[in-house]
């Protein structure tokens, strides 16, 4: 991995690492890498996934409310609000 | 010596320490990060509703490390939980031990709560996975974490898990009734134990001298135990840490400083506001295995790295079954080493490297119970056997 991979990683998830992360992190994959090509001494191109570990298949029940909330106990973990809304900087000039 | 992150007035009478994984209506839950300091659920997890209803008084929560990754809580924002001699301890397991509470429950995602029962002198029952409800969980890795128990002794820990396993329409995982009562079930004769031998030699001579205690203890009460080639099941740590990672960048991807939790001071714009709340917030093991994670879901390294991992998952299973064709359980040491100290969690992502002794029952859900350095992992629903086999360990070691 590249610095530049590393700074599209950085940016899809949100993060900002500092320079000593960012050399600890490349470090770190370049030892998982090599960990990695273990799992290729291992033929599974006939093998099917396992997505379930149990034969869990899509959960469907009626359309109803269960348990229902108020806005403000919604809203009583929120770092920011204004007038019942969730307070963001403006998203648009 | 951090162990309980709040308290509650404790009682007479049976009593329990939830990890800070779990959520709680009355207690705030922190999940060990600064993302969620101070945070307060408005429910209680399933597992605390049932437990308290069967007569368990709450007395607090205990200090994990973040979201539970880490090798014994070093990774907590709020310090990690340590003994008077320095020695790295699972707080909830502590606590039990110290007679502080009858039992921990735990979220058993990366082996952390077996590891801190087994070396802490106390037991930890990783149930089936999808016999106790994971509702009101803060997920990690959905398609493998479960809910344990750690207790003192092996009937304490299943007197709680006939408590909680059970199905709940809550959870799109929770298998049904039938199923989830057989965890509970009393102690059946078991009588052919294998030994992980390749993951047994790789742990130090401390913790290969647990795994020969065990087998003499066993072969003493009329147990065969026998070696057996675990080649296939050495590769689960590197496919569960593939998985697990992959699963808690996504689940982590909801702390974003806007709804709850954190948020830096530090922002202008909306990304800004996302990007430092969130570096701000996250210690650097988490933002290591969310940056993992992510990799392993690119479009360059999803066939090759991710989709290779669920394959991997089947391989194992598979091999698993086939062990338990002429055996009840696997026998392996819980860890690599009886003693974690802080300059031993100097290689802060050591909790990856520990993934070669738990990942093989994390990674296809089946039984475990961990207790005296070692692990039995059993048949899916077969914890009964599991019982039977640690009832002797417990029996032998006093």
């Amino acid at each position: 991995m590249d610095r530049e991979v590393l700074r599209r990683l950085e940016k899809l998830n949100q993060l900002a690492l500092t320079e000593e992360e960012k050399n600890d992190f490349l470090a770190f994959y370049a030892a998982k890498e090599s960990e990695l090509a273990s799992l290729d001494a291992v033929d599974t191109e006939n093998v099917e996934r396992m997505v379930h570990v149990m034969p869990i298949y899509t959960v469907v029940r009626e359309d109803v409310v269960i348990k229902k909330f108020e806005r403000e106990d919604l809203q009583k973990g929120a770092p920011e609000t204004t007038d019942g809304y969730w307070q963001v900087p403006r998203l648009v000039e | 010596m951090k162990y309980l992150l709040t308290e509650q007035a404790s009682t007479a009478g049976k009593s329990v320490v939830f990890d800070d994984m779990i959520l709680t209506k009355d207690l705030p839950t922190t999940a060990g990060s600064k993302m969620l300091e101070g945070y307060m659920s408005l429910f209680d997890a399933e597992v605390v509703t049932r437990l308290n209803a069967a007569g368990y008084t709450t007395v607090g929560k205990a200090n994990v490390g973040e979201m539970c990754v880490d090798v014994l809580g070093e990774s907590s924002a709020f310090g990690a939980s340590t003994d008077e001699n320095g020695k790295l301890v699972g707080a909830s397991a502590a606590l039990v031990a110290k007679g502080d509470a009858t039992v921990a429950i735990g979220l058993d995602a990366g082996g952390t709560p077996r590891r801190a029962a087994a070396l802490g002198g106390c037991v930890c029952v990783k149930p089936t996975y999808g016999t106790v409800s994971r509702f009101g969980t803060v997920s990690i890795a959905c398609s493998g974490e479960t809910v344990t128990v750690t207790a003192k002794t092996v009937a304490d820990a299943r007197e709680a898990l006939a408590a909680i396993a059970g199905h709940d329409e809550k959870d799109g995982t929770s298998l049904a009734e039938e199923k989830c009562a057989l965890v509970a079930q009393a102690p059946v004769k078991a009588s052919r134990v294998a030994i992980a031998k390749s993951i047994t030699e790789s742990a130090d001579a401390e913790m290969r001298a647990k795994v020969a205690s065990v087998r003499a203890a066993l072969e003493k009460n009329g147990i065969t135990v026998e070696e057996i080639d675990d080649t296939l099941l050495q590769k689960a740590g590197t496919a569960w840490g593939i998985l697990m990672s992959a699963e808690l960048c996504n689940n982590v991807s909801r702390y974003d400083g806007v709804k709850y939790g954190y948020r830096t001071k530090n922002y202008k714009t909306i990304d800004e506001l996302y990007t430092n709340s969130r570096t701000e917030a996250f210690g650097k093991l988490l933002k290591t295995v969310i940056l993992y994670g992510s990799e392993t879901l690119s479009t360059e390294n999803y066939m090759k790295v991710y989709d290779k991992a669920l394959r991997m998952r089947r391989v194992i299973a598979e091999r698993f079954a086939e062990i338990f064709e002429s055996f009840d359980a696997v026998l392996m040491p819980v860890a690599s080493r009886t003693v974690f100290c802080p300059k031993c969690v100097a290689k802060y992502t050591l909790a990856y490297d520990e993934q070669l002794y738990t990942a093989p029952a994390s990674i296809t859900g089946l039984p475990a119970v961990a207790l005296d350095g070692v692990q039995l992992v059993g048949k899916a629903f077969e914890e009964n056997k599991l019982y039977y086999l640690a009832e002797i360990v417990e029996k032998e070691a006093k």
